[in-house]
């Protein structure tokens, strides 16, 4: 699966995010490379598609932000999971797991 | 809701801060690039092209800039609109329901609206003047042992020129007051009543004309034949004649030069001196000026920038105080006030507007619980839906937002629909007010207007859709599934019930109000005003001074006026008065002759009418002792029993004298009769003291003719009219009118109160029992296998209907017996409003209660005759 590809499954993007904020903050850049990192590689998500699904998700009240000196101690903008985001997660992480059954049964059968 | 709260604060950040906002977004990709270049430096990557890699992945910065903004954006429209769509969705799923919901609440919110443009335009809206809270007008205050309770009086010149030469606080004051002119040279013969105004009132108003010019200071005197017209009278009586400023009108028989036409915004139609299609100079004689007795000119005064009400009140009281001083003989007794010109334009009708506001607010009120009702029935019937919905993370609050959004769709729905219906209701009320109340020809929907409906819709909304969302929002996933899919009969049964009392409490308080209103109503047509009202025709004639310049030819004129009137077949009597019953008319001092003249203050006042013989027969006027009238006497009097009683006690006033001084100190009358008591002020006021002057040849130039008939009199109208026309062709006859209508016209606004009351109770009214049947209705369906279980074990439909209704009667009776306390807490203020009946009549009430009870009755029969159907089988089977 290429990550041009993966990108197509809507919903996924957003599912990533969260997850990768799951285990705490990170800057924009720092999501990307997390999400690569817990996917093995296989999605490399470029920053066209990153900054605005990260905003996006911020609006909605599933993210917060703040600023905090980066590792190059520029200030860069940190995100978080909210409570609302956690809630979020978890049903995205049911819905999916429900698809990925459902799915896994179809071709079984 | 910490979603919301955070969309929220975001929306916030974004309209406030929206530079640095951008700013922000600049620096966040500016980071993120420089991050991605030191991680490809940290790889091997020479810096430069590091560099250019980091930007061929990161993609322009501006693009990547709009594609954030857009998805924010996109973001916030998307949460507000998901939960408007879903509701929009759900709402078309259920077009009865919706449809119910909707119309009731335009009926709510669309009278509110109405009724709140007429106070926006009457109360809130201030007067068309430049700086209009300047504007006041100025009243002597009567002595008030001789003028119970009243308050304000007309002003006599030589007082108002003290005033105005002395009084700091004003920037100016002007007189005015009515003046009668006959306009001939116009295609008919016409009687109109100009402004006559005092130097400086239109500079007082600011008003300037549209064409032409305002009086100048030395036209105020008797020589100058000067006329402004208003914008109507030079439209639709000069044709829109270019050279208007060139003309001249037939005032009377004399020529005066029109020098100036008023912009048609100056034509406000609720005060006088502005109403007028005419505007003469006041132009009062040396003598007339120096006049202290005779109070017959009103003022208005603009106060000084900065001075305040008070310090003009002030000021006047102390010159008044000083007055009193200098000239005992005529000023004992009277004061001053100042009242700004807006209060006296509709100080009158604001109890009445503000009343009739606070009743559509209940009848809003009773349509919110009627809706909340409703909305409450729906979200029992979805609780599943909504339970499941809580479940799967979407979280109470999110249902509970939901489910007020959806009553906000449908508060907003019934209040467009309410906006709609009350613009299509403003015309009719334009015409069922004009003329009963000031300022109603300017009531339009003006944004105030528009952000009331809206404030109402958001109100009925939330009123409505609080408690069943919030009810609802608390419903456990685990019962509702539980219960499967039976109706669960007790959810929010008790909420529900609370509901039914608060909307028959609110109607008793409703129709308690309307039926007291409509008993005043009738107390006030029926009332006893000392003459016969029925049979009797009036007609107006002002005799031009040109024409009939002496008392004798006008007198020659109207003895064979009502010659050719009581020639015409059915009229039995007739005779002539200045001034009708009930209309108000002069009031004096009167001094019974042998008596000392005492001071202004300590003399008798009474009501002085100038009559014919006939006038008594004419209007069912018994004579109690003594003679009418007649045509050959010489200065005499009939005094009413009242008058009889206040000047002479229990003593025989026949053949006793009086003088008016206001008329004249010299002229002695006779009293030949006495006659009874009739209200000369109004139908709610009580009859006072009055007596009616006559002597042959001395007819003044304005009289009303009466003529009594055996036919109905309005069919009298036109013979009467050609018959005085006959006698003189260019006479014109104003105002021919029954006496019935005279006085009906006198209750126009208490019957508009009482109408719309009415209606809104009525309104009220429907509602509760929808509301009734449609709770009993749901009870009844959630208990049927209850019912069905008691049927099979024996009970009767006896029993069946007897449940139900006590079902339905327990909360109306509450209802009733609570709405019975809050109208008669509510009473105190109506008392004020009404005539001839408590505010708080037990009887009334009663037959209020009674009224309610039969209806919530009628409202319950239904769902318990469906009750008592129900077959054992069927329920048990369900």
């Amino acid at each position: 699966m290429t990550a041009r590809r993966a990108a197509l499954l809507q919903g996924t993007l957003d599912l990533l995010i969260l997850k990768a904020l799951a285990a705490g903050e990170l800057h924009g850049l720092g999501v990307s490379r997390r999400i690569e990192q817990i996917t093995g590689g296989t999605f490399v998500v470029q920053p066209g598609s990153l900054f605005p699904a990260l905003h996006r998700l911020e609006e909605a009240g599933w993210l917060a932000a703040d600023w905090q000196p980066s590792e190059n101690n520029r200030r860069a903008k940190y995100y978080t999971l909210t409570k609302a985001g956690r809630r979020q997660l978890g049903e995205e992480q049911a819905a999916w797991n429900q698809v990925a059954l459902a799915i896994a049964r179809a071709l079984e059968a | 809701m910490p979603r919301a709260t955070a969309r929220f604060a975001s929306l916030l950040r974004n309209l406030v801060h929206k530079q640095r906002v951008d700013r922000e977004l600049e620096e966040e990709l500016g980071t993120a690039v420089e991050l991605l270049v030191e991680e490809k430096v940290r790889s091997g990557m020479p810096a430069d092209a590091a560099r250019r890699a980091a930007r061929l992945e990161l993609g322009s910065v501006e693009s990547l800039k709009g594609q954030v903004q857009e998805a924010r954006a996109g973001a916030r429209v998307d949460a507000l609109f998901q939960d408007v769509r879903y509701a929009l969705r759900s709402l078309v799923r259920a077009p009865g329901f919706t449809a119910v919901v909707v119309v009731t609440l335009a009926l709510g919110i669309g009278a509110n609206t109405a009724i709140f443009s007429i106070l926006n335009a009457v109360l809130l809206r201030p007067l068309p003047f430049p700086e209009p809270d300047r504007l006041v007008r100025l009243f002597h205050v009567p002595p008030q042992a001789t003028f119970p309770g009243m308050k304000r009086f007309s002003l006599s010149p030589a007082n108002f020129f003290d005033w105005q030469r002395d009084a700091r606080a004003f920037e100016g004051m002007a007189l005015y007051g009515g003046r009668a002119f006959t306009l001939t040279g116009q295609g008919e013969p016409r009687a109109i009543v100009a402004a006559a105004v005092g130097a400086g009132f239109f500079d007082i108003l600011r008003a300037r004309p549209a064409q032409g010019r305002v009086f100048r200071a030395d036209e105020d005197a008797p020589a100058a034949r000067v006329v402004v017209v208003s914008h109507g009278f030079w439209k639709t009586r000069l044709g829109g004649a270019a050279d208007v400023l060139e003309r001249s009108l037939k005032l009377s028989g004399e020529s005066y030069r029109v020098v100036g036409v008023m912009p048609e915004a100056f034509s406000l139609g609720s005060w006088f001196p502005t109403s007028r299609e005419i505007w003469v100079p006041l132009a009062l004689s040396d003598a007339d000026r120096a006049v202290r007795e005779n109070h017959n000119n009103q003022a208005i005064a603009r106060l000084a920038p900065g001075a305040t009400l008070a310090q003009g009140l002030s000021e006047l009281e102390v010159i008044s105080k000083r007055l009193e001083q200098e000239h005992p003989q005529e000023n004992a007794g009277w004061g001053a006030t100042v009242v700004s010109l807006q209060d006296v334009i509709v100080g009158d009708v604001r109890p009445t507007l503000v009343l009739l506001l606070a009743a559509v607010g209940l009848v809003l009120l009773v349509a919110c619980a009627n809706v909340g009702n409703l909305l409450f029935a729906r979200a029992i019937g979805r609780r599943k839906e909504l339970a499941t919905r809580a479940a799967l993370g979407a979280g109470r609050a999110r249902v509970f937002q939901q489910l007020l959004i959806e009553s906000l769709v449908l508060a907003c729905a019934g209040g467009a629909a309410g906006v709609l219906l009350a613009y299509a209701s403003l015309r009719a009320f334009a015409v069922l007010l004009a003329g009963q109340v000031p300022r109603a020809d300017e009531v339009t929907m003006d944004p105030r207007v528009l952000g009331f409906a809206l404030g109402a819709s958001i109100l009925t909304g939330v009123l409505a859709g609080a408690l069943p969302a919030f009810r609802a929002g608390r419903t456990e996933l685990t019962d509702a599934l539980r219960e499967g899919g039976r109706g669960g009969a007790a959810l929010g049964i008790r909420t529900r019930r609370l509901l039914v009392v608060c909307e028959v409490a609110l109607s008793v308080v409703l129709l308690m109000g309307a039926a007291v209103m409509l008993r005043s109503l009738l107390a006030l047509r029926t009332v006893d005003a000392g003459f016969d009202s029925s049979g009797v025709l009036t007609l107006e004639v002002f005799l031009p001074e040109a024409r009939y310049s002496t008392p004798a030819r006008r007198t020659a004129f109207f003895d064979e006026a009502l010659q050719r009137l009581r020639a015409l077949p059915g009229v039995t009597a007739a005779g002539a008065i200045d001034d009708l019953p009930l209309m108000g008319g002069s009031v004096q001092p009167i001094v019974v002759e042998g008596r000392p003249e005492l001071l202004p203050r300590d003399q008798p006042t009474v009501q002085v009418r100038a009559l014919t013989p006939g006038y008594l027969r004419a209007m069912s006027i018994p004579l109690l002792h003594g003679r009418d009238v007649e045509a050959a006497d010489v200065d005499v009097m009939l005094v009413s029993r009242g008058a009889a009683k206040l000047l002479w006690g229990e003593a025989d006033p026949i053949g006793q004298r009086v003088t008016l001084p206001l008329v004249s100190r010299k002229l002695a009358r006779r009293i030949v009769g006495i006659v009874a008591d009739v209200k000369q002020d109004g139908v709610a006021e009580r009859a006072q003291p009055t007596v009616y002057t006559y002597t042959r040849e001395r007819s003044s130039a304005g009289l009303t003719l009466v003529a009594r008939t055996s036919l109905p009199p309005s069919s009298l109208a036109t013979a009467a009219v050609s018959a005085i026309r006959a006698l003189d062709p260019e006479q014109p006859v104003e105002n021919v009118r029954t006496m019935v209508e005279v006085r009906d016209a006198l209750l126009s606004s208490e019957r508009f109160s009482a109408l719309l009351l009415g209606l809104f109770a009525a309104l009220a009214l429907a509602l509760a029992s929808v509301g009734i049947y449609s709770v009993l209705s749901y009870i009844v369906r959630g208990r049927s296998r209850e019912i069905g279980i008691r049927s099979a074990l024996g009970a009767q439909r006896r029993d069946v209907v007897r449940m139900v209704l006590r079902e339905g009667m327990t909360p109306a009776l509450a209802g009733i017996a609570s709405g019975a306390l809050a109208a008669l807490l509510a009473s105190v203020s109506l008392e004020r409003l009404v005539f001839g009946v408590s505010a708080s009549d037990p009887l009334t009430l009663a037959a209020v209660a009674a009224l309610l009870a039969l209806v919530a009755l009628l409202a319950s029969l239904v769902p318990a005759y469906r009750a008592a159907r129900v077959a054992p089988a069927t329920a048990l089977r369900d």
